[in-house]
Formats: C-alpha cells, sequence, structure tokens
C-alpha cells in the first residue's frame, strides 16, 4: 500500500515551493497557503503521472485542501480508469 | 514532397466538410498530422473528406455536432483523445455568416452569428486547455476575417464576432504563454468559398479590384498561413493576427 499521504504532501510541497510541515492539512490552499488555479493544475498532472491514475478536470474546483486532494486521489486510484 | 512538420502530431479542425476548413484539414494531414474534424451538417461532404485524409495514408476522426453546444465539444474532444491517444493543435474555424442591412437585422441574426463564432471557439478552446496545459505545448488558431478588422457593411453581426475572436486570441496567448502554448488569429480577406460565392457580381466585383492582388484568394492560401502558425517555424510567435488578403488591408 503506498502512502498516498505522504505522496500527496510532497507533490503540494514541491508545487508551493514550501516545506511540507508548513502546510497544514486542512489549509484552504489558496485563500491561505497561497496557490493559484495555474498550480492546481501542476499538482493535478503531477498526480496523474505519479499514481497513473485521470482526475477529470471538473475536480480541479475541489481541490482546495491536501486532505481533499488525498480523497480525490484515493478515488480515482479505486475507481477512475488506469492510463 | 513536403515535409512532415506535423508528425505524430494531431490537430482539431472545427467546421472543416467544407470551404477554408477542408484545406486547413488536408494542409494538416499533408504535413503528416492525424486530424479530427467536426462539421454540422454536410454529411455528404465530412465522408469525402475522411476518405481524402484516407487516401493520403492519414488517420482522420469525424464528428457530427454543435461546436455552440458547450457539452458537445467536450464530448468530441474526449473522443479525439480516446481515438489518437493525445491532442496537441486547435483550429477553431467553423463559422457562419447571415448578413443583413443592420436597420434590419433581427435579434436571431445577430445571435446565431455571435453563438457560432465566438461561443463555439470559446466552448472548443475549453475544451481542449486544459490537456495543453498539462503537458505544456500545443497551439491554437483562430480563425477571424478582414470583417472583424476593418468592418464590412451589412456585416455588423459577423464583424463584431470576428473582432471578438482577435480579443479572444490575445488575452488566452497572454494567460497561457508561460505553458508554452501559442495562440494566434488568421484573418483572411476574399477567399473563394461558398461564403463569398453568394455575393452579388458587382459587389464581388468591387471587393476584387479593392485588392491589390486583383483577385480573390484561394482556401489554399488560408490554409498554408494556419500552417504556419501551428508549426514549429512559428516557434516565437503568439498573439498575432496575420492577414491572408492579397493585400487588402492597405487598400482599406
Amino acid at each position: 500500500m503506498v502512502d498516498i499521504r505522504q505522496g500527496v504532501l510532497e507533490i503540494v510541497s514541491t508545487v508551493l515551493e514550501k516545506a511540507p510541515g508548513e502546510i497544514s492539512l486542512d489549509a484552504h490552499l489558496v485563500q491561505e497557503v497561497g496557490a493559484d488555479s495555474m498550480m492546481a493544475l501542476e499538482i493535478l498532472a503531477a498526480l496523474e503521472k505519479k499514481y497513473r491514475i485521470v482526475i477529470p478536470e471538473e475536480k480541479l474546483i475541489e481541490m482546495t485542501t491536501v486532505n481533499k486532494i488525498i480523497q480525490l486521489t484515493e478515488q480515482s486510484m479505486k475507481g477512475g480508469k488506469k492510463k | 514532397m513536403s515535409e512532415l512538420i506535423f508528425k505524430d502530431k494531431v490537430a482539431v479542425v472545427t467546421g472543416a466538410s467544407r470551404g477554408i476548413g477542408r484545406a486547413i484539414a488536408l494542409e494538416l494531414v499533408q504535413g503528416g498530422a492525424k486530424v479530427a474534424f467536426n462539421y454540422l451538417k454536410s454529411d455528404c461532404e465530412a465522408r469525402t473528406l475522411l476518405a481524402e485524409i484516407e487516401k493520403l495514408g492519414a488517420h482522420g476522426l469525424s464528428f457530427k455536432g454543435d461546436t455552440r453546444d458547450f457539452d458537445l465539444a467536450k464530448e468530441f474532444i474526449d473522443q479525439v483523445k480516446e481515438y489518437f491517444g493525445s491532442l496537441d493543435f486547435l483550429v477553431n474555424n467553423a463559422g457562419i455568416t447571415r448578413d443583413k442591412a443592420f436597420m434590419l437585422m433581427d435579434k436571431n441574426e445577430w445571435a446565431e452569428v455571435i453563438d457560432t463564432n465566438v461561443n463555439g471557439y470559446f466552448n472548443m478552446a475549453r475544451a481542449v486547455i486544459v490537456t495543453l496545459l498539462k503537458q505544456k505545448s500545443g497551439a491554437i488558431v483562430n480563425i477571424s476575417s478582414i470583417s472583424g478588422i476593418s468592418g464590412i457593411a451589412r456585416q455588423v453581426n459577423y464583424s463584431t464576432s470576428k473582432a471578438a475572436i482577435i480579443g479572444m486570441t490575445k488575452s488566452l496567448a497572454k494567460e497561457v504563454a508561460p505553458y508554452n502554448i501559442r495562440v494566434n488569429c488568421v484573418a483572411p480577406g476574399f477567399i473563394d468559398t461558398d461564403m463569398t460565392k453568394s455575393m452579388k457580381e458587382d459587389v464581388r466585383q468591387k471587393s476584387a479590384d479593392a485588392i491589390p492582388f486583383g483577385r480573390f484568394g484561394s482556401v489554399e492560401d488560408v490554409a498554408k498561413a494556419v500552417s504556419f502558425l501551428l508549426s514549429e517555424r512559428s516557434g516565437y510567435i503568439t498573439g498575432q493576427v496575420i492577414k491572408v488578403d492579397g493585400g487588402l488591408h492597405m487598400s482599406y
């Protein structure tokens, strides 16, 4: 079992150029951490590559916190089609 | 024999069953691209184009559907990605005219033109953009018109839509440039197509007289400019409007 939490946090912190410890899992990434829509897209693209999943672009708008991104990733790994 | 500048590239051309769109599709195929196109009504012409693409030894995909429908545009693009496995270029070409003296132009003649020529372009660009952003490559060419630059009498609706496309092109070009995506515009002048065949003979003659080249352009003239703007030959060009008009803009 891959540690998704760790993997997602790594990607988010790399894209946002922050230390993983600086980002609280429930912090709003746009309002509190300073992300923008393009960063969300970079996170999505990196997740798809790392976990070989497809996250529908409609889900971009739901990627507001690290915890939500973890949820979405888990959902895509279960239900989503493999690339 | 032309160089295969688009080898392994996948291009989407809207409104390609006839006229300029058709010539663009064939030009890209000749450059080695895999081409998907949509059309609204012309089943027979679409089949002919698909056959021609295959005769050139290339893969083509046709889709019957209206670019005015946001969800359908997305479905079309999903099909293209599924079928070809990737997506590199969009050529927004599908457009209509409803020419009339402005004082007689009704609400529908205005709305239909704006809906197809502006909203249709939005729908298609919106459907492809996330894919291009993610891969950090790709190019979009929007077909505008000299009508959107200089204005043409009895075309207030069409002219408005074609001017809007220029704004769309420039704003989007700025927004996606950091992602290595280029967005440009081609503005044809008077080109020999079904659209201009309906012009009255005296208007046609007067128009030709105003063109420094003294004649209407061919659909291939436009297609070559589109091909250039999609190719790496224009790799440092974005947000541009290239007039393919035989010099007409200088005499207006």
